[in-house]
């Protein structure tokens, strides 16, 4: 769903998006038209990552598994090699996900072990790469069940974590000193300007939300305004003046035509009785 | 007899000269506006921050300015001359009013049209207050805040009665009952189309003045620009501008039919357009505004052709101006910027959201669009509109009858005095000559019932003349007392117009003055940072002893970058949209020059200030060229394309 609203708020700021081309949120300027794991291969291993998600509560469970679609979203052979690179020791296969973002926005990981978060990220985008099936049936499962999940506040809110999540890594790798490495510079650099673009479609976004709600609070209260200041108004008209109105008219011309036939006869008298 | 002939004959002579053959106001059954329409789909979006086009129309006359309004109509008559003493009289009072609630009625006839044939939220409505502006001089201006957003093209529409209300039986124009004639300008932005000074298409009678007034809101923006200020000219209605009978401008001109590529203004002609008997049956048999007798006649074709105007227009171009003035109304340093663009990420972030939040006034103020015409076109307001029309109809037939009753009286008198004449003249001869008692009598006899037929036909002769005198004067008096009647019904009609209007403005205006301060917060909280941003410094003619304004991306007080700017040099004022180096035109631009004979526009590359490379000219009465100017001398045709600012950046780009 974000993604839809994300590639949608994509279109809306093509400026943006069409001027920097590096940049980009969509499948193909990540190039992601490369065959994805079978889900069904790996059922157990995505049954147990997802066990510490929440269950209680449709929207937090919706946000988690949003979250992690958006935070893994786009990321390329060159993006992952690079997260391979740098995300030394990688964490341990099986490790909830639910602890491997409590890894991520842990600030002390961040400052003293970068290289923490950036396996923590690699863990994060495989996750959600091989179990990509099983979290778009979650999130489909729960918007069906939840209408209001779809609210675009709401995503926005998920799609501004995930960026935060991002913002993160680009900063650890940065860290890491990913930007001065002749082999690798490419890459976080490109990855770092995605996350421009990005930022500026998720602001963008919620700046459409923002204004789409005072659009439509003030486009229904004038248009609620104008019509009964309408109907007053075309009350006040009085049908029976244009009525008088005509009714005059007509008794004029009819008098006048009475008259014009009582001349009629006057004149043929006169011009034929000899009087003419 | 021999003074009864010469009775006669006067008499004749004189009702012929007085009634003459009396027209029965037919109208044209099919408008060339009808003929040959395009029927294509619009091409253009609608343009980022405006809307693609607005209608313009006389609504209400404030009553300060009603006396010369009606003095101004009776005196500058479309179509013939008014007879003497016509100025005032409440007949042409009723025909100058009318012809306002005509307007205000039939121009909603075209807003529906072109409404659905564009986007959602691309057309608006702009009823004109008729006022006196600050000399006294009669001008108007809109009610609504429409005209504040950027519109490719605006449409001026009126519907027009001759003000001698003796005459409206002729050939004259008329608006009434089952006959609508129409006046229509189209104009754009200038800078659209130079040539033409923005004036696509327009009523014949009012080409001239649409043309100055073209040239004058052209001019008025560029001094404008000279003080900084990017606000846009508001120009009066073109039929306002007619009536007062300003300075004329010259312009180049062809007819509807013509396919041709040159730069030229489309005349349409006065036509009184009538509406089939079918139509007003189905008017008169009407409860609401569902039958609109207008649109299958004009306003379909009228918007088919506006449509084919848009997509003939840059509508960048077209709203660029007006774009750049509702941006600068809340971010100063990035209006400028938006004649051309820039290719900073930070440019284009700013710009999605200032255009989001224009975006967001036009979709407020369709809504008031929609409402006038629900208030006006579906009220009851309408309602008495469409009554008052199907009342015009019958008094039309009344005089259309009559009309035909005189002709046919007239075809009698001509006939029975040509025929007692003859037959006058034929027993001439005399009986003197008779032989006997017996055949003098019978001459005698034959003379005077020959005599007696002359004389009864002459007489018959005498009565027709008076009868289509008397059919002339009672058609007449029919007319009159409709006028003089209508005037408590056209008041009402005029006050609940100005009510409607009124309200919806007052009401629009306090929510839309909370909506912008609400869209401003917004923006200033949202917005990025400009790493460039537009400013005012010097921009210099290639001599460089010229000193004009430059809006735009500024170094060292001189233009470097991209903006505008214009400069008045002798009798030229020039204006320029696109890149400068050290204060000159440099890289892709569009230079356009007023000067007295026209003006003219070259888009394409330019080095220190003059035209440098392929140029594309445009002038009036002749199609476009590309040329190849070296260092702004004329060297040749070009078979390259020309370059322009508006598409993209490219090699002239400083920053």
């Amino acid at each position: 769903m974000l993604r839809a609203s994300l590639i949608l708020t994509a279109c809306l700021a093509w400026p943006v998006l069409s001027l920097a081309q590096e940049a980009a949120t969509t499948d193909e300027l990540y190039g992601l038209a490369e065959a994805r794991p079978v889900a069904a291969d790996n059922q157990t291993r995505c049954i147990a990552q997802m066990a510490e998600f929440p269950t209680d509560d449709p929207t937090a469970r919706y946000q988690f598994f949003q979250l992690i679609s958006d935070t893994a979203y786009g990321a390329d052979d060159q993006t992952r090699a690079l997260f391979d690179h740098y995300g030394q020791p990688a964490v341990e296969p099986g490790t909830p996900v639910l602890s491997v973002i409590e890894d991520i926005a842990n600030p002390v990981l961040r400052q003293a072990a970068p290289q923490v978060v950036v396996s923590s990220m690699n863990y994060l985008v495989d996750f959600a790469s091989v179990c990509d099936v099983y979290i778009t049936g979650q999130t489909d499962s729960l918007l069906a069940f939840d209408g209001s999940l779809a609210n675009p506040e709401l995503n926005s809110m998920i799609a501004e974590d995930a960026l935060f999540l991002r913002q993160i890594l680009s900063e650890s790798l940065s860290r890491l000193g990913a930007d001065g490495d002749a082999v690798w510079a490419n890459a976080a650099r490109q990855y770092s300007r995605s996350l421009v673009a990005q930022r500026d479609a998720v602001e963008f976004a919620a700046f459409e939300t923002d204004i789409a709600e005072l659009e439509s609070l003030y486009m229904d209260d004038l248009d609620g305004r104008l019509a009964r200041s309408n109907d007053v108004i075309n009350s006040e008209m009085d049908r029976e003046i244009l009525g008088d109105a005509i009714q005059v008219s007509d008794d004029m011309s009819k008098a006048a035509m009475k008259r014009a036939k009582q001349e009629r006869l006057y004149r043929l008298v006169r011009i034929f009785g000899g009087g003419g | 007899m021999i003074k009864q002939v010469l009775l006669a004959s006067s008499l004749l002579a004189l009702g012929v000269a007085v009634t003459g053959c009396a027209s029965t106001a037919k109208g044209v059954k099919s408008s060339v506006v009808t003929q040959s329409v395009p029927q294509e789909a619009l091409r253009a979006d609608i343009p980022e921050g405006g809307v693609l086009a607005v209608i313009r129309y006389p609504a209400i006359v404030e009553e300060s300015a009603k006396d010369i309004y009606h003095r101004a109509y009776a005196k500058r008559a479309i179509g013939g001359q008014t007879g003497k003493g016509v100025t005032n009289t409440i007949e042409t009072v009723a025909v100058a009013d009318s012809a306002v609630v005509k307007s205000n009625y039939f121009a909603l006839s075209l807003y529906k049209e072109l409404a659905a044939k564009l986007p959602e939220h691309a057309v608006l409505l702009s009823p004109h207050a008729i006022k006196l502006g600050p000399g006294g001089e009669l001008t108007s201006e809109p009610l609504t805040a429409a005209e504040d957003l950027p519109s490719v093209v605006s449409i001026d529409f009126a519907t027009y009665s001759f003000p001698d209300s003796k005459k409206m039986m002729g050939n004259v124009p008329l608006t009434f009952g089952d006959l609508v004639t129409p006046l229509v300008t189209v104009r754009t932005d200038h800078r659209a189309s130079v040539p033409t000074q923005g004036l696509l298409m327009a009523s014949r009678p009012l080409l001239s003045r649409a043309a100055a007034e073209g040239r004058e809101a052209a001019l008025q923006t560029i001094d404008a620009l000279q003080r900084g200020d990017l606000d846009p000219v508001v120009p009066e209605l073109d039929f306002i501008s007619y009536i007062t009978n300003d300075t004329p401008q010259d312009i180049s001109v062809q007819s509807l039919a013509t396919r041709s590529e040159k730069n030229a203004t489309m005349v349409l002609p006065v036509e009184k357009v009538r509406i089939p008997a079918s139509e007003m049956r189905l008017l008169d048999a009407a409860s609401d505004g569902t039958v609109d007798p207008l649109d299958d006649i004009y306003t379909d074709a009228l918007s088919r052709r506006v449509v084919a105007l848009i997509n003939g227009l840059d509508t960048d171009k077209a709203v660029m101006m007006g774009r750049a003035a509702s941006i600068s109304d809340f971010d100063p340093s990035l209006a400028a910027l938006t004649f051309v663009g820039s290719d900073d990420a930070d440019y284009a972030a700013r710009v999605a959201y200032a255009e989001r939040l224009l975006d967001a006034q036009r979709k407020y103020l369709s809504v008031q669009s929609l409402r006038i015409f629900d208030g006006v076109h579906n009220g009851e307001l309408g309602a008495q509109v469409r009554d008052m029309i199907s009342a015009e109809h019958d008094v039309l037939e009344k005089r259309r009858s009559l009309a035909r009753q005189q002709n046919m009286a007239t075809m009698m008198a001509i006939a029975s005095v040509a025929g007692g004449i003859a037959t006058g003249a034929g027993g001439g001869s005399s009986c003197r000559d008779a032989r006997s008692q017996a055949e003098y009598n019978a001459c005698v006899r034959r003379q005077r019932t020959r005599g007696a037929a002359a004389s009864g036909m002459i007489n018959a002769g005498i009565f027709a003349a008076q009868e289509a005198y008397s059919k002339a004067q009672l058609s007449q008096q029919v007319g009159n007392n409709f006028l003089n009647s209508i005037v408590p019904a056209l008041e009402q009609q005029t006050t609940v117009t100005v009510d409607l209007l009124d309200s919806n403005e007052t009401i629009t205006a306090i929510r839309y003055e909370d909506l912008q301060t609400k869209l401003q917060d917004l923006y200033t909280a949202k917005q990025r940072s400009l790493e460039t941003v537009a400013t005012q410094c010097a921009y210099l003619e290639p001599g460089g002893q010229m000193r004009g304004t430059w809006l735009g991306v500024c170094e060292g007080g001189l233009a470097n970058g991209s903006g505008a700017g214009v400069l008045e040099a002798g009798d030229e004022v020039m204006e320029y949209y696109g890149f400068a180096k050290n204060g000159l035109a440099d890289g892709p631009g569009l230079m356009i020059r007023h000067t007295a004979i026209g003006s003219i526009s070259y888009e394409g590359s330019f080095v220190q200030g003059r035209p440098d490379g392929t140029v594309r000219v445009s002038q009036s009465g002749r199609a476009d060229k590309t040329r190849n100017f070296k260092a702004g001398v004329d060297s040749g045709a070009s078979s390259q394309k020309a370059a322009s600012p508006f598409e993209g950046l490219s090699g002239g780009a400083v920053n």
